[in-house]
């Protein structure tokens, strides 16, 4: 925005006009204590968190704050208030480690779910108007995976909600309390890379959509909070914003990225159109039937039923279309049924859902089922970080941190959903982790620090792209690229997995790939082109999608939501299911319980994989003892 | 009060090709929980403020933009559709009207309420464009509106 533009040069925060990169495009330099990349709801927390520390902090941003991706949360947040019920955050620990199939690092696990209860009062403190009891406490509904008494106890109710727009709410609260300690916005600024020096991060550089000038942010602090990478797929919940830019730009770094196999399939998208049915509306009662009228859950799942954990669910959902008892004139989808609850209960509850069915299903919710099927919904993978939000890579068996970079919210990898994500924990993480980079950094600087300057061609490269695109001449359109990217994901990396059919996809995107290099954009101008900014995102989505099905192929076992028909079962250390005494522990090169780190060469599209040890402690055992790993049923 | 409001929704809902369920929505919509709804007290936004010294042809290129990028699917889905079908022949005021209508509101759900007729729209929001984007939602021709289109409907070449 113009006024945001002109606030920067009134200020005066060091505004250079910078020739060195490039005498096309004007280029404008700031300095900044931090610069946050994302304006959602885990770049918010941390825009607010640095200013109110006292950071001059810019926030870059490709979308008005509360038009980010995290408006589209009706679910609510998770944290262990225990308002309507005994609560204990342990419980809520214990079935977010079962939950990631033992693959999260329980200490950013014990460090989320203790900080839960206080994350939600301070945003209720903030202004956050949660909804309430009668007694005037805050509300809490039953969501999936959430259990009391480390599972023994029953369903827990531990999810606080805005009515139906939490994530809006959150957005709202956290952009207006940002702007009263003077966070700088630059708002619908699409930022290409990383500016990297000796392994050190030293700011963005980003494209001002508005007038087409390239702006260099010079900040001692990076964090970045973009999203995930749903648009991959060709059928997914997630708006057409959510890119993967972030991933990209730390992967172009020379950067690893973490498990991006582990793809989170939400139950019940609307089957076509993909949007999403909440999993809420199974909190309020609603059942998935097939296409003999049984709530196939009950077998399952014999206990949560419908409410067990997504992945298992997807998964079931898809074994009763397999074994055809799918509904439809194809019989490739199942119903969600919710016209068994009283139509009051729906309409106040649930108000949103009866559009949504109706627009693009074309059902009436109070008379008859929505047809739904395994969609798209979520990245637990992302950009390796520690408990404090700071981005690491594993060398020589360590955790390095990467001076100057954090990252949080989805596109970061704590990692606190490791397999699988449990419905309300990401609202979670967002505040948690955004709070965690915010408090990381104000710990180890201080405001107002001299900054070395910038190398006269910093981001030269970006630049360079960026008028390659814009000019692209080749044979092939965007648009067309993009969908062979996205049906091969679908095809080849979807719900169930299978060897020879994901090696087939790993060659297929390989070649999709290469053809970026023939690609054809039309439009040549460089005021608010968005042929140019949806190039740039395939380039990112790309590169999300080459590690996501290659880390796929070479992960032989099935855990959380990488299901592998040819590789059932879970390959851990030892053999879980059976008593420990006697066995002999697996070398790591011989199990799966390991996080992926993935690496790819931008020029020819190759994958390296490495792998790094899952956190087994928490943060203090006497607090919170971890929890072993042991199989996972509901 | 509470009836009148429900026989005037039952014949409109019966006038209409009925396209949503026969519920009445007088309940408000913003809440959940058994508590009744408290008084909201949000933090105000700084306001809106149209942009100026934007040509026409500048004004359409940035409202393409942002009818794309939206919050949630539902919305890119419904407004790229729209900016296909009209943003290219719509007048100035019109223009003006839609910039308003699209980043103005805070919550991108209740554009989607308002479009879809779920939730009243707001006198402030009322008017042509609004009309258009009601009609728009109701998809008399059916269409199927599984995505978002692709850019090149624009390409001059083809």
């Amino acid at each position: 925005m113009s006024a945001v533009c002109a606030a920067s040069r009134v200020l005066g925060r060091k505004i250079v006009s910078s020739k060195a990169i490039s005498t096309q495009y004007p280029v404008v330099d700031h300095e900044f204590d931090a610069v946050v990349v994302g304006a959602g709801g885990a770049g918010l927390r941390a825009a607010f968190g640095l200013s109110e520390a006292g950071f001059n902090t810019a926030c870059v941003t490709k979308l008005f704050p509360t038009r980010s991706h995290t408006v589209a949360a009706q679910g609510g947040i998770n944290a262990a208030l225990g308002n309507m019920e005994e609560d204990d955050w342990r419980w809520h620990f214990y079935d977010t480690v079962k939950g990631s199939d033992w693959l999260g690092d329980q200490d950013a696990i014990h460090y989320m779910t203790e900080q839960a209860p206080a994350a939600v009062v301070e945003l209720e403190n903030f202004g956050m108007p949660f909804s309430r009891t009668e007694e005037g406490r805050i509300y809490q509904r039953a969501f999936g995976g959430q259990s009391l008494k480390f599972g023994k106890g029953g369903q827990a109710h531990r999810c606080c909600c805005v009515a139906d727009r939490t994530g809006h709410s959150l957005l709202h609260t956290l952009y207006g309390q940002s702007l009263r300690y003077d966070t700088s916005y630059f708002v619908e600024y699409f930022a290409l890379d990383l500016l990297m020096e000796d392994g050190e991060c030293q700011g963005v550089i980003a494209l001002c959509m508005e007038d087409g000038s390239i702006h260099r942010f010079r900040a001692k602090n990076t964090v970045i909070a973009t999203g995930g990478y749903g648009r991959t797929f060709f059928s997914c919940t997630s708006a057409h914003t959510s890119t993967g830019d972030g991933n990209a730009m730390v992967t172009r770094a020379g950067l690893p990225c973490q498990d991006l196999e582990f793809v989170q399939f939400h139950p019940t998208g609307i089957y076509g159109a993909g949007c999403l049915i909440t999993e809420g509306c199974r909190g309020e009662g609603g059942i998935l039937i097939n296409s003999e009228g049984e709530r196939f859950m009950e077998r399952y799942a014999p206990n949560a039923k419908d409410l067990a954990s997504r992945d298992v669910v997807s998964r079931s959902m898809t074994i009763e279309i397999r074994e055809g008892r799918g509904v439809g004139p194809d019989k490739d989808h199942v119903y969600l049924q919710l016209h068994h609850l009283p139509p009051q209960q729906l309409a106040a509850r649930l108000p949103g859902i009866s559009e949504t069915a109706m627009i693009f299903a074309g059902v009436d919710v109070t008379k008859d089922p929505i047809p739904v099927l395994p969609t798209v919904h979520y990245n637990m993978g992302g950009i390796p970080t520690n408990y404090k939000g700071q981005v690491i890579t594993h060398e020589n068996g360590e955790d390095m941190v990467v001076p100057g970079l954090y990252a949080c919210g989805e596109s970061g990898c704590a990692s606190v959903h490791g397999a699988n994500r449990l419905g309300a924990n990401s609202l979670l993480d967002l505040v948690v982790f955004g709070r965690a980079c915010a408090l990381t950094i104000a710990e180890t600087n201080t405001p107002g620090e001299k900054l070395s300057p910038l190398k006269p061609n910093a981001g030269e490269a970006s630049v360079a792209n960026l008028d390659k695109i814009r000019f692209a001449n080749g044979s092939t359109r965007t648009s067309e690229i993009r969908l062979n990217m996205q049906k091969t994901m679908q095809n080849h990396a979807a719900v169930f997995r299978t060897g020879d059919v994901l090696k087939e996809g790993c060659e297929k995107m390989d070649s999709v790939y290469k053809s970026l290099d023939d690609i054809k954009t039309f439009d040549r101008g460089i005021v608010w082109n968005t042929d140019l900014v949806e190039t740039l995102e395939l380039q990112n989505l790309m590169l999300n999608a080459v590690q996501t099905i290659v880390s796929a192929e070479a992960r032989k076992e099935s855990r959380g939501a990488h299901a592998r028909e040819d590789f059932k079962d879970r390959v851990d250390e030892y053999d879980y299911s059976k008593p420990l005494q006697g066995q002999v522990k697996k070398p790591f090169e011989q199990h799966w319980r390991k996080h992926t780190m993935s690496y790819v060469d931008p020029k020819t599209g190759k994958v390296t994989l490495e792998y790094r040890p899952v956190i087994d402690n928490s943060l203090n055992a006497e607090d919170c003892a971890a929890i072993p790993p042991a199989i996972r049923s509901y | 009060m509470f009836s009148v409001n429900v026989a005037r929704k039952a014949v409109l809902s019966v006038c209409r090709a009925s396209l949503r369920p026969a519920v009445s929505t007088v309940i408000s919509r913003g809440y959940r929980g058994d508590a009744p709804e408290p008084t909201l007290i949000e933090i105000q936004l700084p306001p809106w403020q149209e942009r100026t010294g934007e040509s026409l042809d500048i004004k359409r290129k940035r409202l393409l933009y942002e009818s794309r990028k939206r919050g949630m699917l539902e919305n890119c889905i419904l407004l790229s559709l729209f900016a296909k079908q009209y943003l290219n022949t719509m007048s100035e005021p019109q223009l003006k009207q839609y910039d308003r209508l699209i980043n103005e509101p805070s919550n991108d759900w209740d554009i989607y309420y308002w479009a879809t007729e779920a939730k009243p729209t707001p006198d402030v929001y009322q008017g042509e464009v609004m009309d258009m984007l009601k009609e728009f939602a109701k998809n008399k021709d059916m269409e199927q509106r599984l995505d978002a289109p692709n850019l090149e409907y624009l390409d001059k070449s083809n």
